[in-house]
Formats: C-alpha cells, sequence, structure tokens
C-alpha cells in the first residue's frame, strides 16, 4: 500500500480496498447460492460499515512511521466490515432463506462494481505510464 | 482478508446438485421396480444436505457468522409403505393380487429433477462470474 500511495493519489488505495470488499460480498453471495437448496440454511451479505468511507478519505496529512512503535493509519486493523444476517428472502417451509434470483441479481452487480473497481486502477497505472513514456 | 475461494463452496453446491440429480433419476428411473435384491419394490432415495461451517470462514474480526458450504450428509431411502396395485398374475403379485410398488410420484420428481438441475447451472454461472473477477484483477499486471 505504501508504494501505491507515493505514486498515486488515495483514489487507488480506495478503490483497491473495494476490490477487497466486493470479492468478500462475492464470497458470501455464492455461499448463498451453493446453499440455496440447504434446509435450515440461512442467507448470510456482507456489510461494509463505514469501510469505503474510510479508504477514500483525504489523508493529505499522512503520517511517517519512524518507529516500530507508531501507529500505522494504513492498517486495515480496524475492519469494520463484516457478514451479516439477510433476511430479504421469505423462508420456505424447510426453513431455507435464500431467494435464488435476488443473489444471481447481486452477485452480477457486485462483479460488476468489483470489475470497475480494477478498471480504474489500470486506468491510473495507465497514467502514470503515459506520463513516464510520452516525452516526445 | 480471508483465503476462502467461491469457487470452493461453489463447487460443493455444484456436486450436491449433482448428487440430488443422480438421486432423483434413479428414482424416476425405478419408478415401476417391483424387485429389488434386498426384496420388495425399491425404495425412493432422498439426500440430506446439511451446511457445513468452513474453517477460517470468518474474514475479519467482527464477523459472528461464518460462510458455509453444501454437503450431502447421507442418502436414506423413504421407509414409506409401498403402493398397493391390484394386479393378480404378475410375477410380484401376493396372494391377494397385489403388487408393491415404489411410492413414487413420478410428474413430482420430474419438476424436483428440473430444480435440481437449474441450481446446478446457477453454481455453474456463479463459478464463471467469480473466475472473471479474477482475470479482471489479473489484467491490472498485465495490461495496466
Amino acid at each position: 500500500m505504501r508504494l501505491l500511495d507515493t505514486l498515486f493519489d488515495r483514489s487507488v488505495t480506495g478503490l483497491s480496498r473495494t476490490m477487497d470488499l466486493t470479492w468478500k460480498r462475492n464470497q458470501a453471495l455464492s455461499a448463498n447460492i451453493a446453499n440455496a437448496e440447504t434446509p435450515q440454511y440461512r442467507a448470510i451479505d456482507v456489510s461494509f460499515g463505514n469501510e469505503l468511507e474510510k479508504a477514500f478519505e483525504a489523508q493529505t496529512g499522512s503520517l511517517a512511521q519512524t518507529d516500530a512503535g507508531h501507529i500505522d493509519n494504513h492498517s486495515t486493523q480496524g475492519d469494520t466490515s463484516q457478514l451479516v444476517k439477510d433476511l430479504s428472502g421469505p423462508t420456505k417451509p424447510d426453513g431455507n432463506n435464500v431467494d435464488l434470483d435476488l443473489q444471481m441479481g447481486r452477485l452480477a452487480q457486485n462483479s460488476g462494481d468489483y470489475a470497475n473497481a480494477a478498471r480504474l486502477i489500470r486506468r491510473q497505472i495507465g497514467l502514470l505510464r503515459t506520463a513516464i513514456r510520452e516525452t516526445r | 482478508m480471508t483465503r476462502i475461494n467461491p469457487i470452493e463452496i461453489l463447487a460443493n453446491g455444484m456436486a450436491a446438485a449433482r448428487m440430488r440429480v443422480n438421486t432423483l433419476a434413479s428414482n424416476i428411473a425405478n419408478a415401476e421396480t417391483t424387485r429389488t435384491a434386498d426384496g420388495g419394490p425399491y425404495k425412493r432415495r432422498d439426500v440430506v444436505q446439511v451446511a457445513q461451517p468452513i474453517p477460517g470462514g470468518f474474514s475479519s474480526a467482527l464477523d459472528r457468522l461464518s460462510m458455509q458450504k453444501p454437503v450431502v450428509s447421507a442418502v436414506v431411502e423413504d421407509q414409506a409403505a409401498p403402493r398397493m396395485v391390484h394386479s393378480p398374475g404378475h410375477p410380484d403379485a401376493d396372494k391377494n393380487g397385489f403388487v408393491a410398488y415404489p411410492n413414487i410420484n413420478v410428474v413430482q420428481t420430474m419438476t424436483d429433477l428440473l430444480s435440481a438441475s437449474r441450481l446446478y447451472q446457477a453454481n455453474v454461472t456463479a463459478v464463471e462470474t467469480a473466475r472473471n473477477l479474477q482475470s479482471e484483477a489479473s489484467k491490472i499486471l498485465t495490461q495496466a
């Protein structure tokens, strides 16, 4: 993360955090789809908390860590994202509450978010490359 | 971040769905089987599917829930009484002329079969999604 921050603005860090979180959500939605017919299974989802705000917040006065005891303000230790119960679907007679169509829709939307973040990071790196190369 | 791969969970989902399809197909194929090696008619088989928490399925310290994968824990035989059909002259008829047929509703089994195969497809689609995401991520390295 350090190297990224010196080369790019805060947005790349935020975008990579977006990829982390949407990947985690992809796992949760995949688990729901895999368990769509498992009796008593309760659907889960990921609550991002304020992780994205935190990641995109401009930390202009980024503190240098000159001593191992200093607080690393880039750490994701205070990760507030968490798995939560998804109560959006009706509970079927077997105690399962996965709505397959809803989950597939969310999966599609979530993968779009992930792909967009990846594309934006690629664009940022592309801009840097342009700055290096285009000296003619 | 957690090391769980969604494709692994979905592979379990595909295995469970395939097991379900196989079991239902066997039920349809044997809907009229009146004699088995164990004696008596074929007994309808059913899969028992349970959700199993994945070790290390907690992806952040706040998670109180964990990711679960579907596992077929057992295939059980239906112990309900067979369907008795009056058919004297049938080699498996009892002394009153009744033949014991498996207690299988073919129409219901067919619809269950359809829904199981759709579920398998949904898992495959989700695997494709996960693979596309991984290739998007690797493009950052190769095409930046």
